[in-house]
């Protein structure tokens, strides 16, 4: 997910991982992945030491991203407005 | 470690819509800190999630505003059962393909897999009450910050929570 916003919202403890857009924890039926990266999520409560501690999960997704669907079925609101003027 | 790419899934419109807001140095402001005082076997575990989500039967977020004022989203928050499956949770979410929130909600918000790690002895209790918000704010995240937030925060000491993981979508 988009950690860098921690530059801009400052928050106290962030595991990041590159999953797709609306599926942080794993694929649908994946309870293994959902199962450790819910983990790996978890143990940062007691890793971080100090305010602001980004943990880089090792995760990887199963899928090139060229092939990973996420998007919705038409562009957001905000994201046609901006295309058009764009 | 390898530094996560925030980008790898976003697109070339997209990163640069969103990377453009994104400061080269830190700009916020002092960061809340609340030290963890409890081993994670013992403590009591709230999940949130921004993925628009909402219990069958309650108001859904807003998406018609969205749709009609694109700068704004839906700064209210909903209450999860801690018992919630994608059977009887809605997902109302304008900027991701909810359909596999619609069939495993693990994928957002593990709460299958969180109460394993209960039974497990790995996490102290699960909440009875989880939370969801709306992922897209707009310019104005002025309800969300001053409003929803406090009334979640609430509504956590009031169930003595302990550990709040939220996981954006």
């Amino acid at each position: 997910m988009i950690w860098p916003f921690q530059r801009l919202i400052g928050m106290p403890r962030v595991a990041a991982i590159e999953h797709p857009f609306g599926r942080p924890f794993g694929d649908v039926g994946d309870a293994a992945t959902q199962r450790e990266v819910l983990l790996a999520a978890l143990a940062v409560f007691e890793k971080a030491r100090e305010p602001g501690h980004v943990e880089h999960l090792p995760f990887v997704w199963h899928e090139d991203p060229r092939e990973t669907k996420w998007h919705p079925a038409e562009p957001s609101p905000i994201i046609a407005m901006l295309k058009k003027r764009s | 470690m390898r530094e996560v790419d925030p980008w790898r899934f976003a697109g070339g419109f997209l990163s640069k819509v969103l990377s453009a807001r994104i400061p080269d140095e830190p700009t916020h402001a002092e960061i809340p800190w609340a030290e963890v005082r409890k081993p994670l076997a013992e403590s009591r575990l709230a999940l949130l999630s921004t993925a628009g989500l909402s219990m069958r039967g309650d108001a859904p977020f807003d998406m018609e505003m969205e749709r009609k004022q694109p700068t704004r989203g839906d700064p209210s928050w909903r209450r999860l059962r801690s018992d919630a499956t994608s059977a009887t949770v809605e997902a109302h979410h304008l900027h991701i393909d909810t359909g596999y929130i619609a069939r495993d909600l693990n994928v957002a918000l593990p709460l299958d897999r969180t109460g394993e790690l209960v039974t497990e002895g790995v996490v102290g209790t699960l909440a009875d009450s989880h939370y969801s918000t709306m992922g897209y704010q707009g310019s104005d995240t002025s309800t969300l910050e001053n409003e929803s937030a406090p009334e979640i925060a609430a509504a956590m000491r009031s169930e003595e929570v302990d550990l709040a993981l939220l996981a954006p979508v």
